[in-house]
């Protein structure tokens, strides 16, 4: 069959090594992005007040560890279905998702924020519960969940597991590089199944301690998956788009195809579809109940600033990523998948900060979005966190191959069709 | 080809294949050849295969999307239509027309309508359903789900030749050319299959003549209830006694300090009549009695039930009343409230006050009819001690609200500000008594002057009128009796003619 003899490159082949360019970038993007992250955060603390320097750092935090994890969840998923088709991009899925270990470096600020007793989580205050006037029962036994302690054990267990998996994937896809052995592709296969059992609880207890607990007395059950359906469609794009630019600096180029894209912008469709779904359940359900203790939380999104960003998450982060990649003739073409990428990014970002920032309000002094401050400072500490990231990324990527490069598949992805 | 086939129509020429790479390659020859009308059957889906016969990229997915935007807009106007529109009901509190609710229906309705679209859009652009195909009646056909491959060009394509497409798909390597002829089976069908329709029809009528039947009979069993409890609801209906609690009310009384939605705002001077303030300090314990009463909801009336000022009657406790009532009206006074006020006033007063205040409405009248002992004449709302002056805003309001001798307090049937519109329209009704032009804007005097010439000019039409009427009734009557004194006349004069002929 002429179309499908495709022949791999020998595993040195210089199409497998990181480009020069992005190697020169790896240290000026981390230096940069550590300023920029400590300016951010820097500004959000003395330009506004401390809360929303906690803030704007938890928000640059959650939206590249959502990625991280929902790269972690693309690997893991890959090799529960024995995908084929993805082994040429697995690698820098497998580049993402060990950014957790960094990541978990990087929570440990928020950690020590609980020394100023409720300066990032409300709960934290030991004077919150009586100036809300929330009813002691009720509180006794919310507290029992919150307490500092407790949330430090609990993070610390996430951090192990995700980057326990993460770690042990991705020493295994390398150590395949070097030996081709397919029992190594076979225990990935066989764990896979519990990883994801594993990362599925991790993933909603994560979203409901870091994020849904900035609102102590809110609840939402659908808030994890809510959490996550963001993380795996950013991850989707993040995975597009540095193979893309990856591509462009002469990377990989004979290995990834339009097809592969395609299969990125199909999933990608899918979880938009999927980011809209679940977050207009949860609303639905609150809207229609209307319960105060559960619609607060969407009352403060729907007031002064936020109101605008609640309209945008809905047009720009649904309508019309959702209307841009529904076409097949768009998800051909490399070049605009990675546009709408992007884009998604950026939305993704917008979709942290909307569950963070209006929480940063402890006072009720009707802060909204810290003013021109408060924004230069959540857009220079993501950027700077952002830098970070794909710096620490670039230096992972300098020490091993872009592509699995013995994985027994890698044939069918090479080969891989849609039609 | 056989002396068989000759006869028959032909509809294409279809060749067999032994491998994929063979058949593509054929493929890739009869589309650079021109052909259009072609097909390609294989035991396994083979990639590029559309690309090598020219098959272009299939309008279905635009199918979908027509159908399921469809779909999308028909939920969406069906939705606003019947709960915005045609049959309005509020749900839950919200806007007839609200969006978040709609949108699961749509969204259902968009992937039913968009399935429905990709399914048989599918269906017709293959033209199914087709029973038979004229490729079947080549028997070597069957091994195109097992180890061969097939390549067919269509006798109705432009360029269809047959002696050419046969060397052209053996030049590309294909083995057992042949000719697709007519199916020469027989189309009748088989007589078992008929039967076999036949009879599930028949059988499957069977359930609905048997409701059809039990539709327009009686019978003198019981009914049969499936679900007991849907028709026959255990719920109990207002008035009804129930065994579940001990006082044997399915009404259940309000919960002792429960306060019902808006009946107690904490604004006491408006729900009392009574400076609260003041009150504190003159009578303190009567004003904690007051608040302890709304507060806790015991009464959500909070009538003072045998409060000595306002249940006492005669003018005695009028000089006696210390009570510190509101002067004024707390409520914005203008021509809403005002109707407002005539509208209860109506409804609850003016059967005993009368629609004009003088106090001889209905019940009064029949109660002088009937010469009732016990009957307190109501009121007359123009007695100069009911005047603002002398009886207060706020106390005007109490009385509503707690009844005042035989009256009852109206707490419980009037809600605290439509007493207040009460209290503004008697003193409109008060006003319209004694007021003179002069009070009147002088923007509306003219309005008025012209209703008032309008109604004397139509009281002395009416008088006009009248007398008009009676006096062509008087000479009616005086005509009538004139003729019938004619008549009896004539009558007289008849009979004795008779009389006379008789003799």
């Amino acid at each position: 069959m002429s179309d499908h003899a495709i022949q791999s490159k020998p595993a040195d082949d210089p199409a497998f090594q990181l480009p020069s360019l992005l190697q020169g970038l790896t240290f000026p993007l981390i230096i940069a992005g550590v300023l920029a992250l400590i300016a951010g955060a820097a500004l959000g603390h003395f330009g506004v007040n401390p809360t929303f320097g906690m803030s704007v750092y938890l928000t640059s935090v959650m939206y590249v560890l959502t990625i991280a994890i929902g790269a972690l969840f693309f690997v893991l998923i890959q090799h529960l279905c024995k995908a084929g088709w993805s082994v040429v991009v697995r690698r820098v899925a497998e580049l993402m998702m060990v950014m957790i270990i960094p990541l978990a470096v990087l929570f440990i600020p928020i950690l020590v924020s609980f020394t100023g007793e409720g300066v990032l989580y409300k709960w934290d205050d030991p004077g919150y519960a009586a100036a809300t006037g929330i009813d002691t029962t009720v509180w006794g036994e919310k507290s029992r969940w919150l307490t500092p302690g407790w949330f430090i054990v609990r993070t610390v267990l996430y951090f192990a597991i995700w980057g326990g998996l993460a770690v042990w994937y991705f020493r295994r896809s390398r150590t395949q590089d070097e030996t081709g052995e397919r029992t190594l592709t076979e225990s990935m296969q066989g764990a896979a199944g519990p990883a994801i059992i594993a990362f599925a609880f991790v993933t909603s207890f994560a979203a409901f301690d870091w994020l849904m607990s900035l609102a102590p007395m809110w609840f939402s059950t659908m808030f994890g998956v809510y959490i996550f359906t963001g993380g795996i469609l950013s991850a989707h794009c993040a995975i597009a788009l540095f193979t893309y630019l990856l591509q462009r600096q002469g990377a990989l180029r004979d290995e990834v195809t339009k097809e592969h894209y395609h299969d990125l912008g199909k999933l990608i469709f899918g979880f938009i579809c999927f980011w809209g779904y679940i977050s207009f359940s949860q609303y639905m359900l609150i809207w229609y109940g209307n319960i105060p203790e559960e619609t607060h939380w969407f009352y403060e999104r729907s007031q002064g600033p936020f109101l605008s960003i609640s309209a945008i998450l809905i047009v720009a982060h649904w309508a019309v990523p959702f209307l841009a990649i529904m076409s097949r003739h768009v998800r051909r073409r490399p070049a605009l998948v990675a546009i709408i990428a992007a884009y998604i990014l950026v939305m993704h970002f917008i979709d942290i900060y909307w569950v963070v920032i209006p929480e940063a309000d402890h006072a009720h002094e009707g802060l909204g979005v810290g003013g021109a401050v408060g924004v230069l400072a959540s857009l220079v500490c993501v950027l700077g966190m952002v830098m970070l990231m794909v710096g620490l990324m670039l230096k992972v990527a300098g020490n091993t191959r872009l592509i699995a490069v013995r994985d027994p598949r890698l044939q069918e992805s090479l080969a891989f069709h849609n039609i | 080809m056989t002396e068989q086939t000759k006869d028959k129509k032909v509809h294409g020429v279809v060749a067999e294949y032994t491998d994929v790479d063979s058949l593509m390659a054929a493929c890739r020859r009869i589309r650079d050849a021109g052909y259009k009308r072609t097909d390609a059957f294989t035991p396994f889906p083979v990639h590029g295969i559309d690309d090598a016969l020219g098959i272009k990229p299939t309008v279905l997915p635009w199918i979908a999307l027509g159908a399921g935007a469809t779909g999308t807009m028909i939920a969406l106007a069906m939705q606003i239509w019947m709960n915005g529109i045609d049959y309005q009901y509020i749900i839950s509190g919200k806007p007839f027309i609200s969006l978040p609710a709609f949108i699961p229906v749509a969204f259902e309705l968009t992937i039913l309508l968009a399935s429905f679209g990709t399914f048989f859009g599918m269906w017709a652009l293959n033209g199914l359903p087709r029973f038979s195909n004229p490729i079947f009646t080549n028997p070597r056909f069957d091994r195109a789900t097992d180890d061969t491959f097939f390549l067919y060009i269509d006798a109705k394509d432009p360029q269809f030749d047959q002696a050419g497409v046969e060397r052209l798909l053996g030049d590309a390597g294909g083995e057992q050319i042949t000719a697709v002829v007519d199916d020469d089976t027989p189309t009748k069908i088989p007589r078992f299959l008929l039967t076999a329709i036949v009879s599930v029809i028949a059988l499957s009528m069977i359930p609905a003549l048997i409701v059809a039947k039990m539709r327009v009979t009686t019978s003198d069993k019981p009914r049969f209830h499936i679900f007991m409890d849907m028709d026959l609801s255990p719920a109990k209906d207002a008035q009804q006694t129930s065994t579940l609690f001990a006082d044997l009310r399915a009404m259940r009384p309000d919960v002792p300090g429960t306060v019902a939605r808006g009946a107690f705002d904490g604004n006491l001077d408006y729900l009392t009549g009574i400076d609260m303030e003041e009150l504190s300090m003159t009578d303190a314990p009567r004003a904690q009695r007051l608040v302890a009463a709304y507060a806790q909801g015991d009464d959500a009336s909070g009538q003072e039930g045998g409060d000595d000022e306002s249940a006492d009657s005669g003018d005695a406790a009028a000089q006696t009343d210390k009570t510190p009532w509101l002067k004024y009206n707390p409520l914005d006074v203008d021509m809403d409230v005002l109707q407002r006020g005539q509208t209860q006033f109506g409804i609850y007063c003016a059967t005993c006050h009368g629609l004009d205040g003088r106090g001889n409405g209905l019940v009064n009248q029949r109660a002088q009819r009937i010469l009732a002992t016990a009957w307190v004449p109501p009121s007359n709302m123009h007695d100069p001690t009911l005047y603002q002056d002398q009886y207060p805003d706020g106390k005007l309001f109490s009385t509503i609200t707690n009844g005042v001798r035989k009256m009852a307090g109206y707490a419980s049937q009037i809600e605290p500000e439509d007493r207040w519109a009460i209290v503004a329209y008697v003193r409109a009704l008060q006003k319209s008594q004694n007021a003179s032009l002069d009070e009147v804007p002088s923007a509306d005097r003219g309005t008025i002057e012209q209703e008032v010439a309008d109604v004397k000019q139509q009281l002395k039409e009416a008088a006009e009128a009248e007398r008009q009427r009676q006096e062509e009734a008087a000479a009616k009557a005086a005509a009538e009796e004139a003729e019938q004194a004619e008549e009896a006349a004539a009558k007289e004069a008849e009979s004795a003619e008779a009389e006379n002929t008789e003799e």
